[in-house]
């Protein structure tokens, strides 16, 4: 209910600045939802888009669960987005089947690496997980920017990006007549897992203590620095999937800056839904479609992307705060 | 010599806009508050700054534009934090989204027909001083500078004396510890951590306009690229302090130097892996103090009258 | 000088304070007595300004006080030590007493401040240094630089509360003498605690509490503790317990030379050695802060010592973690139940299995088992009469006493062989005191060895078989339960008294 309501608070907000620029909040918000939901080619785009915020949104709300704050998801999804274009490029003669699976797992497992060596950094040195994942983050990206200027790099493209991957790797199509690709599959098996590892296993129960109070975690024989390495990796192999799933399923090739702002995204989408991974599903969704209507909204109407940040900020701003209201209520 | 004395001096003017935002994160968690907000409010504060000063023609009013730009997502932050006890570290990032998307709308929004502007101001030069500004090596270093740049060494030495000399840096240092305790002798934690982070605020939003007024003379979309979170860097470097702080600055301000003149010499290492040095020396001098440093006992940890 | 009329107070369904009058005259002591939870502090939080009253009127010195904060309250001349130090660890004792004192200007002057500290401690007797670091100074100095702050800034009342639960008996005798010096000047106190005799002892009335009400106003001379302790609890307080003499068996836990130090590096346990037998309690007393936590904290698990060893049951267990000697039978009920013991978001069954999740029967393969867990929940709750609607109600709308409860189901349900229990039955009224001790009782007749930490020490003398004293990390003394003479434990508990292990005691075998 909250989320919901902070969304609305959000858009109402928003609705003002768009009356700010000379326009009509009503056409706006109209053209946004065509923009996302008007055909189904549109609704394959959005559910496009969704996949990698469910899945790096489900990494990052487990590691709250913990009271872990993991913002590395930009660095994670960019290194395993160049794992995948390694592996794909490396044996373009395996089959079908076999070099998405491949390309997908080096991905993941990639990302999985990245983030425990900021669970590491963490654990051993002491450093808040913000400043390491953060700065991991400009440190991943760069090092795919270094890459494609080198052994992966397309030369003679105008842009730093990788050659076309062979077709034996792309994501197959799962929607006739739009651009849906296999990922929105991965999504969805991903929340079911989480969703039964959160609430059906001995992990996901450590992670829920750990997160209520740490000393009592202790007491219950949970070692809190396993647990936070364990969901970091977690969270990482997420987000390595989820670059992989974007190399492999929407631009068949790693182009330089493709993980732009999918750290921050995911913590908006993670405290959207709850912490929850089945509700993560649609906060993840919301996202999407937010993003693919902006395009057409500042098509239609003039009104400037940018808007979609100043929602998902307020968002944010007004479930942040209703939790700390109600956080204090519950302690008289 | 005189190449390490230019890069010195190179460095400070670099590491002017790391200062401000870095003085005003000390106010803000000295008295108990994150200031993972600091990237947007100087966001904020470089917007307003362009904006002001091509509007109202003025720099200096500029500068005002740019320090209340600045206070006013310091007080979103306040009262999302303060008030209403949300979660300090994911409010910081969710203002500083909201500053990039804000920013980033008002700029085409207001500005451009739905597209991105360009807005040019002059960008506020160097004033020596005269005579104390030939000395050699320590003259270009120290007083062949921007002005912001002395302003922000003398806020320095203000803020160590006020921190330490005042009844109301006493108080504010005594929020950040035991925020109840302070209560108790007759404080109000409330109003304190408030004004910390609006003060947060004003300076980063100045620091902001030093980036876009006197080092760029535009605004351009997330301009500044991450230097409030090095900025939150270099406060622990400084383990809280105002001194620490500026050497902490003046650290990355060397590295981010050291990095354009090496872009222009033929090194064997591509640009990228340069551009990471920066980076990569925050996190290894974070990783080299981690445990020792000493954050302030109550930071993160919101106050509210106690019922029992 | 001071008249409360009809002071109310509720949180949620709980009434703190109900129409409370209270009254002081100048130059006098008042006690205010009570049980935990019987509204004493409620009541001089609001006095100070720190809650806010639903009803009832404050008039101090002639002059009302209606809505105020600790800032009106201290400038209208009400000075409060509170029972957990309201001072600042990393600043200096002068910094401290400066802080939001708004005589001293705009500008710092810690010189002259640190001049008025000194007379002032020297006037009372209080031995401060004003350059010293308040988080290095032992508790008792910590409440006398709150005294210090109170009469600097001119305090003419001063509310005292449990100001005795952290000081040794000398350090008591220290405190009231400086309250009778205090007095003499004509300034007023009020001393609250729930320890009679110190009560008798230096107040001029009582007032007592309970259940958030007043029991009775009396004055100390024409009164004792046993109608004090009446009053205090409503009914007759002395109840026989079901405690037999027996022989002691084997040594179950043995601890060899522990040395363990705490999250600053300060060493706290210093070569502790001793071992408690099957169907014995061993209570160890002390001044809280004496290393008892450290202590229970390395035996348990939690932390790993220093040097030594650990065995339960003949085993090593010191290289293990939390689980390792879980399994080895070793039971733990921690000092802070909400925070450590008790996950209070969660549910009566998650906090059942809190321990034992791991495992079979509440695990299976990699799968955990919500119904075992409800089922193991239900028969608990039965067990140990816990009030409570099912096992799905969240733990933390449940009372104090039955949360403890919960815990005490959880550690001694899997009939431990070993069971450390610290402070067990702190902030609890005296029914689920009284259910605590017979629960340890009845461990001790299954044949467990029971390690009992506690500051209470008449509780002390009720449950142990033999009683250890702790004094700054080592273990001052250790007698039978029969050779105590409590004037020497007190001497003991304050470091000033060393008593050579009496070798019977010591192994506990009886003596004939």
């Amino acid at each position: 209910m909250r989320p919901l309501l902070a969304v609305l608070l959000a858009l109402a907000l928003t609705a003002l600045l768009i009356v700010a620029a000379g326009k009509n909040p009503l056409l706006a918000y109209a053209a946004l939802g065509r923009g996302a939901l008007g055909s189904w080619d549109r609704v394959g785009v959005g559910l496009n888009k969704a996949t990698p915020y469910v899945l790096t949104g489900i990494g990052v709300a487990l590691c709250f669960r913990a009271r872990v704050i993991n913002i590395g998801a930009e660095g994670q999804i960019a290194l395993g987005g160049l794992a995948a274009t390694w592996i794909a490029l490396m044996f373009p003669q395996a089959p079908p089947v076999v070099l998405p699976l491949l390309a997908l797992a080096a991905g993941a497992l990639t990302g999985a690496g990245w983030a425990a060596l900021a669970a590491a950094i963490r654990l051993h040195r002491g450093v808040h997980e913000v400043l390491v994942t953060l700065l991991l983050n400009f440190v991943g990206v760069l090092i795919v920017s270094e890459a494609l200027q080198g052994s992966l790099g397309e030369p003679g493209a105008g842009f730093p990006q990788s050659p076309l991957l062979p077709r034996a790797s792309w994501l197959p199509r799962v929607l006739k007549g739009s651009d849906l690709h296999a990922g929105i599959v991965i999504a969805v098996i991903v929340v079911v897992l989480a969703h039964v590892l959160l609430w059906r296993m001995p992990f996901g129960f450590r992670l829920r203590v750990l997160g209520a109070s740490t000393p009592a975690a202790v007491y219950a024989g949970i070692s809190p620095p396993r647990a936070l390495l364990g969901v970091m990796s977690l969270a990482g192999a997420l987000a390595g999937l989820a670059g992989a799933v974007e190399v492999l399923g929407v631009h068949y090739r790693l182009i330089d800056g493709f993980s732009h702002g999918f750290g921050f995204n995911a913590v908006a989408i993670a405290l959207l839904g709850a912490l929850n991974p089945i509700t993560v599903l649609p906060a993840g969704l919301f996202f999407g479609f937010l993003e693919t209507g902006a395009l057409a909204m500042q098509r239609a109407v003039g009104v400037p992307t940018p808007l979609v940040a100043v929602i998902q900020g307020l968002t944010m701003i007004f479930i942040l705060s209703a939790m700390g209201l109600s956080a204090r209520r519950s302690k008289v | 010599m005189d190449v390490a004395a230019e890069l010195l001096a190179a460095a400070l003017r670099i590491a002017t806009p790391l200062l401000f935002a870095a003085l005003g994160g000390i106010l803000s968690e000295r008295a108990g508050v994150f200031a993972v907000g600091l990237e947007g409010m100087m966001l904020a504060g470089a917007f307003a700054g362009v904006i002001g000063t091509h509007t109202l023609g003025h720099a200096g009013l500029g500068l005002l534009a740019s320090a209340a730009g600045g206070a006013l997502l310091a007080a979103v932050v306040a009262i999302a934090t303060v008030r209403c006890c949300a979660d300090q570290m994911v409010t910081g990032l969710a203002v500083n989204i909201l500053a990039l998307g804000l920013t980033s709308y008002l700029l085409r929004g207001l500005f451009g027909r739905g597209e991105a502007p360009i807005v040019r101001v002059t960008p506020l030069t160097q004033m020596p001083i005269p005579v104390l500004g030939d000395i050699p090596v320590v003259g270009p270093l120290l007083f062949r500078q921007p002005g912001l740049t002395y302003v922000g060494l003398a806020l320095v030495v203000v803020m160590v004396a006020a921190l330490q000399r005042t009844r109301a840096g006493l108080t504010l240092r005594a929020v950040g510890e035991n925020p109840t305790a302070a209560f108790a002798s007759g404080a109000n934690p409330i109003r304190v951590r408030v004004l910390a982070v609006l003060g947060a605020g004003v300076l980063a939003g100045v620091g902001g306009a030093v980036l876009s007024l006197q080092q760029v003379g535009t605004f351009t979309d997330g301009m500044t690229n991450g230097r409030g979170y090095l900025a939150l860097a270099a406060i622990i470097v400084g383990r809280w302090s105002p001194g620490g702080a500026l050497v902490g600055c003046l650290l990355f301000g060397a590295t981010d130097a050291l990095q354009l003149r090496i872009q222009g010499l033929r090194l064997p290492f591509s640009s990228y892996v340069i551009q990471m040095l920066p980076y990569v020396v925050s996190l290894t001098v974070l990783a080299g103090l981690g445990r020792s440093a000493r954050l302030p006992a109550a930071i993160g940890i919101p106050f509210f009258r106690e019922p029992r | 000088m001071l008249r409360m009329r009809g002071i109310s107070k509720s949180f949620g369904s709980v009434h703190a304070n109900r129409s409370i009058d209270l009254e002081v005259a100048p130059g006098r002591i008042v006690g205010l007595l009570g049980e935990n939870g019987s509204g004493k502090t409620t009541l001089m939080n609001i006095l100070f300004g720190i809650v806010p009253p639903d009803a009832g009127t404050i008039v101090f010195k002639g002059r009302p006080l209606v809505g105020h904060s600790p800032r009106e309250a201290i400038a209208a001349g009400i000075g409060m030590i509170h029972q957990h130090f309201m001072l600042v660890p990393a600043m200096t004792v002068t910094e401290n007493v400066m802080l939001g004192w708004e005589a001293t200007g705009r500008w710092l002057r810690p010189a002259g401040v640190a001049q008025q500290i000194s007379s002032a401690s020297s006037a009372y007797g209080l031995g401060l240094d004003p350059a010293a670091r308040v988080e290095l100074l032992p508790l008792g100095a910590q409440q006398r630089v709150e005294i210090v702050k109170a009469v600097l800034r001119g305090a003419e009342l001063l509310v005292l509360d449990e100001p005795t639960s952290s000081l040794s008996p000398p350090e008591v005798a220290g405190l009231l003498r400086i309250l009778r010096r205090l007095r003499e000047e004509g300034r007023s106190v009020i001393f609250i605690s729930h320890k009679l005799g110190e009560v008798l002892e230096v107040c001029d009335e009582v007032v007592v509490l309970r259940d958030g009400g007043v029991a009775g106003r009396v004055g100390a001379a024409s009164v004792d503790r046993h109608e004090l302790a009446r009053m205090m609890v409503g009914r007759e307080v002395n109840a026989p317990l079901d405690r037999i003499a027996r022989a002691p068996g084997a040594e179950r836990l043995v601890v060899a030379n522990l040395t363990a130090r705490d999250a600053l590096e300060i060493e706290r346990v210093r070569g502790l050695s001793f071992s408690v037998r099957a169907g014995e309690v061993l209570a160890l007393v002390g001044v809280d802060g004496n290393g008892q936590a450290e202590l229970a904290r390395v035996i348990v698990g939690i932390e790993r010592p220093t040097g030594g060893a650990v065995f339960v049951d003949g085993a090593d267990v010191t290289a293990g973690g939390v689980a390792a000697r879980r399994a080895a039978g070793l039971a733990h009920v921690p000092a802070d139940r909400a925070t450590t013991g008790l996950v209070t978001d969660m549910t009566i069954a998650e906090n059942l299995a809190l321990r034992a999740f791991d495992e079979p029967p509440l695990r299976h393969g990699p799968w955990l088992d919500p119904d075992a867990m409800t089922e193991l929940a239900r028969e608990r709750i039965a067990d140990f009469a816990i009030r409570a609607p099912g096992p799905a109600t969240v733990v933390r709308t449940l009372s104090g006493g039955n949360q403890q409860k919960i815990v005490l189901a959880r550690e001694l349900g899997s009939r431990p062989a070993v069971l450390v229990a610290e402070q067990p039955t702190r902030g609890l009224d005296p029914g689920a005191t009284r259910f605590v001790i017979d629960q340890v009782i009845a461990l001790r007749a299954a044949g467990a060895a029971v390690l009992y930490v506690t500051t209470e020490l008449e509780e002390a003398l009720l449950v142990a078989d033999r009683i250890g004293v702790m004094h700054q990390g080592r273990l001052v003394g250790l007698l039978r339960r029969e050779h105590v003479d409590l004037g020497r434990l007190g001497l003991m508990m304050a470091g000033a008294l060393e008593e050579p292990s009496d070798p019977a005691a010591l192994y506990g075998v009886p003596t004939p």
